[in-house]
């Protein structure tokens, strides 16, 4: 899937970068990723499970995060998601072209 | 996406699908997991643990829905479909054995019937040529344009094949070569073992690309006028004589009485020139086992009248600025032959290409594409029948199909399912279809030992794989929407055109099977006048054999002649005065074994036009050859002792030649007539000294041609077929007698071909037999299925109607009434069956025509007889289910339910 594409496809296309974002720090599990992304945002933006698991997968279909079993401070094995180098790439080329779009549609904003 | 990326996923989507039950429960896990935290979370709010586990649940949205949602995301949803579906399929089918048993057995044997002839087709009509770049192989024959109109298609002399090698510039390669039969030994004292050879020029493994698998093919400096004895044996030769030893390169063998060097082995399956693909009179073996050069000497090269090589050549690819066509080096090689050769018959004679693969298919296409055609009815009629059964299923699963719809199953993931299901059947069906057809396919090549072209090239390989695998897949495609549509249509209660569909299968069925057997029926009423045909000889009670004297070098009749004829003559008179031998005689080419020569004859005193110039079948014979074969003698007498080397040349001819040449038999006697066939050049004319009755010697579907017979001893051969009539029963019984006599009279002579005549005769009907057995195969599989297929649909009709029945019982109606009233259903459906199928043989068996002898291909008795018959046949299926219903007992059917 091309830039392009994903631009039209906001929704998904912003979940995904979110994600790739909330895993650039360090790797996290499911419900980490969730937690951190309302942190970020202030309870803007949530995430439900039905949307996460989902992306994650597709995530790492493309070969941008992948999975491993680990342990949790509290001792619980819990699957933790780390970004790969390609997907730290991805974060970049769709940080940049995110900020292109926000940047036109604010110029628009302004105009009128 | 890059390569690592992509293997990773196919580790993913694999996992997902083979290891489904641990990814499923670490999903379970992680979602448990999750909602835990989500829950502590709360709690850590300062919620109750029953308020945080409510919330959590509101945040969550549904464990069941998130892992539906986590489950398509993992990509192998449509194939966890296809699984469950062929799970589920097989539970069905396992579930019905005998619905599963039936329609695995329609399948498998109308499968494993057109996969055997698909195979045999694919082998001898598709595959190509075991050879390198086959499509460029051709075979260069001297068309000859009779005044008729006719052409044949001639070998080439050793002249004008020089003449074209030399000067054509259209090939990459040209080749000659000719039978050549030779006796092999390991030493000069052991026993000798007939083997079929050819003598060929060495650039013949250019032209094929084939090249020795051990040692070296022999080379253009070994194939000269007194070059060295060298030969290639073949790669079965060596392990059936040799051991397979390495140490026999380079080695001597005995070929005949002359040593020959070994100088390599062919590779295994090379056998060419194999006999079947080339016209039978070149007398090819079946498989050839040995090579030696053939060498032109200096008078070769300018021979134009002894045309006896066969030609073949590997076009160019490229000549001058385009392709090379074979019109092209048609022409190319035509301009070549006028040059070379001012003769006045010159616009007569061109140079015809054929390529390899159609000159062996040629003979057999039309007999293969019936044999596919009859096939191909038998396995409609057993989709027919399965369609049929599955129908009928689909109606003992109403229930089933309902529940599941109203549970929420789409339609359309009903059908695939049906589908899915079918394919279950439909790939069994193939599994026992393949292994039949595996089997088959070695039955149906004993049918036709040696006499079917290319028959070591078939063998299952993709393209038989391929069919089976998509005849699998449409019809499993077939009858899950067949089923599917019938589900449709028995939920709109429209139950009516489900039976009105199975019955119009049932029709089908009955029509195709009653055209392949007319078409049976045809080929055997033909099979049987044949064999009534008299074929101008008597072949019981006789034993042939062929014996060949071992040549040294070329055959010199004009040097060896004499003692060829004395070899034989010593062995026919030591034969005939054996006890038990009634009489015993030789020909050179043995009566319907599929070899014949012809010869140019001038009658003395008439005069023909140029380009009529009569020709005659000739017969060189020895001893009592008229007596052993009991050919009867019209008037004159046969040859005797009188007609040796000395004597006056004398021949003998048959009616058709006398009435042909001279009016009448006894006008014939006394005359003379000039043989361009002897020997050496300007013979005196032979004198007819008898006549003798028309003897079938090329098939026996044909008429005899003008034949003449001359004496050996005049026109001496080093082959010849013994022909002894025994006063026994058992010719074979002979057989010891005739081997210590031949072996006695000369020790390295071979005996081959050991067969009664009688069997020689039964073997020229080979191709006949062939097509008789497998279309009566056929058509009698055909019935079987069509039979089953009545049958199921009555008896369903009847279980249906068990209540109807009942009442009717019940209100007074005799059991005979219900018989009849069912019967009259079943068979208003064979009726109109058989009608299509008469309509339908009659349009059909015109393609049968060339194949026939004796019956007209719309003969009325056969039509009849068939229809009768699958009309009997129709009617006991009918009967059966008719009978049990008219045994029905009126309370059990009424309270049934």
């Amino acid at each position: 899937m091309t830039p392009q594409d994903r631009s039209r496809d906001v929704v998904q296309g912003t979940l995904d970068m979110l994600v790739l974002k909330a895993l650039s720090l360090t790797p996290m599990h499911g419900w980490g990723i969730t937690n951190r992304i309302g942190q970020i945002t202030k309870g803007v933006l949530t995430v439900n499970p039905g949307s996460l698991y989902p992306a994650l997968e597709r995530l790492q279909d493309r070969g941008w995060i992948t999975a491993d079993w680990d342990t949790t401070e509290n001792g619980r094995n819990a699957k933790y998601y780390s970004l790969t180098a390609a997907g730290r790439r991805r974060l970049g080329t769709e940080t940049e072209s995110w900020r292109r779009m926000a940047a036109a549609i604010e110029a628009v904003l302004r105009t009128t | 996406m890059n390569p690592m990326n992509l293997a990773a996923l196919l580790r993913r989507r694999l996992r997902a699908l083979f290891r489904r039950s641990a990814v499923e429960r670490e999903m379970t896990n992680e979602l448990a997991f999750h909602f835990e935290l989500e829950k502590q979370e709360r709690m850590r709010a300062g919620a109750s643990s029953a308020e945080a586990h409510r919330a959590a649940i509101h945040a969550f949205g549904g464990v069941d829905h998130v892992k539906e949602a986590y489950r398509d995301a993992r990509g192998t949803r449509p194939l966890e479909n296809l699984i469950q579906d062929l799970r589920y399929g097989v539970r069905i089918l396992r579930r019905n054995p005998l619905f599963a048993a039936a329609a695995v057995t329609a399948l498998g044997l109308a499968l494993g019937a057109a996969l055997a002839v698909f195979n045999v087709v694919n082998g001898v009509l598709l595959r190509p040529l075991p050879y390198r770049d086959p499509e460029r192989i051709n075979i260069i024959w001297l068309a000859w344009r009779w005044d008729d109109g006719n052409v044949s298609q001639l070998p080439l002399s050793s002249g004008s094949y020089s003449d074209i090698e030399r000067d054509s510039r259209s090939f990459d390669a040209m080749a000659a070569f000719r039978a050549w039969p030779y006796a092999i030994a390991e030493s000069p004292d052991a026993e000798r073992e007939a083997v079929a050879g050819a003598r060929v020029t060495p650039a013949l493994f250019d032209v094929l690309g084939v090249s020795p698998v051990v040692g070296r093919a022999f080379t253009r400096a070994e194939a000269v006028p007194g070059g060295p004895n060298v030969a290639l044996i073949s790669h079965d030769l060596w392990q059936r004589k040799f051991g397979g030893s390495r140490d026999i390169i380079g080695k001597r063998i005995y070929l005949g009485d002359a040593p020959f060097t070994l100088t390599g082995v062919m590779p295994p399956g090379f056998a060419f020139p194999r006999g079947a693909e080339l016209p039978a009179p070149f007398q090819f073996g079946t498989r050839t086992d040995v090579w030696t050069p053939l060498v032109f000497e200096s008078s070769d090269v300018s021979n134009y009248g002894v045309q006896n090589l066969v030609a073949v050549g590997k076009l160019s690819e490229r000549c001058g600025t385009g392709r090379c066509s074979a019109s092209a080096a048609q022409a190319e090689l035509t301009t070549v032959l006028r040059r070379n050769i001012p003769l006045n018959d010159q616009p007569k004679s061109a140079y015809k290409l054929v390529s390899m693969a159609e000159q062996a298919a040629a003979r057999v296409r039309r007999p293969l594409l019936i044999l596919l055609g009859a096939v191909a009815f038998v396995l409609a009629i057993a989709a027919a029948n399965v369609t049929s059964l599955v129908i009928g299923r689909v109606h003992a699963r109403e229930r089933e199909l309902a529940v599941r719809s109203a549970l929420g199953a789409a339609r359309g993931r009903l059908a695939r399912q049906l589908v899915t299901e079918n394919l279950v059947l439909c790939l069994l069906g193939m599994a026992v279809g393949l292994t039949l057809a595996f089997w088959g396919t070695k039955v149906v090549l004993l049918l036709v030992p040696g006499s079917l072209p290319r028959a070591d090239d078939v063998g299952f390989d993709w393209r038989v794989l391929s069919v089976a695998g998509l005849l699998a897949l449409i019809a499993a495609l077939g009858f899950g929407v067949a089923a599917a549509y019938a589900a449709r249509l028995r939920f709109t209660r429209a139950a009516v055109s489900v039976s009105r569909t199975r019955r119009v299968l049932v029709m089908t069925e009955v029509a195709l099977s009653l055209i392949l057997l007319i078409g049976a029926a045809l080929l055997t009423r033909s099979f049987i006048s044949l064999q009534q045909v008299r074929p101008g000889f008597d072949p019981s009670n006789a034993l042939t054999a062929r014996v060949t004297i071992p040549l040294v070098g070329r055959p010199q009749p004009l040097v060896d002649g004499a003692r060829w004829s004395a070899t034989f003559d010593h062995i026919i008179a030591r034969l005939a005065s054996a006890p038990g031998i009634v009489a015993a005689g030789g020909v050179v080419t043995l009566p319907l074994s599929g070899a014949f020569e012809n010869g140019g004859v001038r009658p003395v005193g008439k005069v023909y036009e140029n380009g009529r110039n009569p020709s005659a079948q000739v017969q060189i014979v020895a001893g009592d050859y008229f007596g052993a074969a009991r050919i009867r003698l019209v008037a004159g007498r046969v040859f005797d002792a009188s007609d040796d080397q000395s004597g006056r040349a004398s021949m003998i001819v048959n009616r058709k030649f006398a009435r042909e040449h001279f009016g009448s038999e006894a006008d014939a006697l006394g005359r003379e007539v000039t043989a361009l066939f002897e020997w050496a050049r300007d013979r005196p004319p032979r004198v007819i000294v008898g006549v003798v009755d028309d003897v079938k010697t090329v098939s026996l579907d044909g008429d005899a041609p003008p034949q003449v017979y001359v004496p050996l001893s005049q026109l001496p051969a080093y082959a010849l077929t013994l022909v002894v009539r025994v006063s026994g029963a058992d010719p074979l019984a002979a057989l010891p007698l005739v081997r210590q006599t031949v072996h006695e009279v000369h020790s390295s002579a071979t005996l081959k071909e050991i067969r009664t005549f009688e069997s020689v005769v039964a073997d020229s009907l080979a191709p006949q037999r062939f097509n008789m057995t497998l279309i009566a195969t056929f058509a009698v599989l055909a019935l079987v299925l069509a039979f089953v297929g009545l049958y199921g649909v009555l008896a369903l009709m009847v279980a249906q109607r068990r209540r109807e029945i009942g009442v009717r019982l019940a209100l007074g109606a005799t059991p005979a009434t219900v018989v009849r009233a069912l019967l009259g259903e079943g068979l208003r459906v064979v009726a109109v069956g058989v009608t299509i199928g008469l309509a339908g043989a009659l349009a059909v068996t015109r393609v049968l025509s060339s194949m026939l002898y004796g019956v007209s291909t719309t003969d009325g008795s056969v039509f009849a007889g068939a229809a009768a018959f699958v009309g009997l046949v129709a009617v006991l299926a009918t009967w059966i289910p008719a009978r049990r219903a008219s045994q029905v007992d009126p309370r059990t059917a009424l309270t049934a339910e």
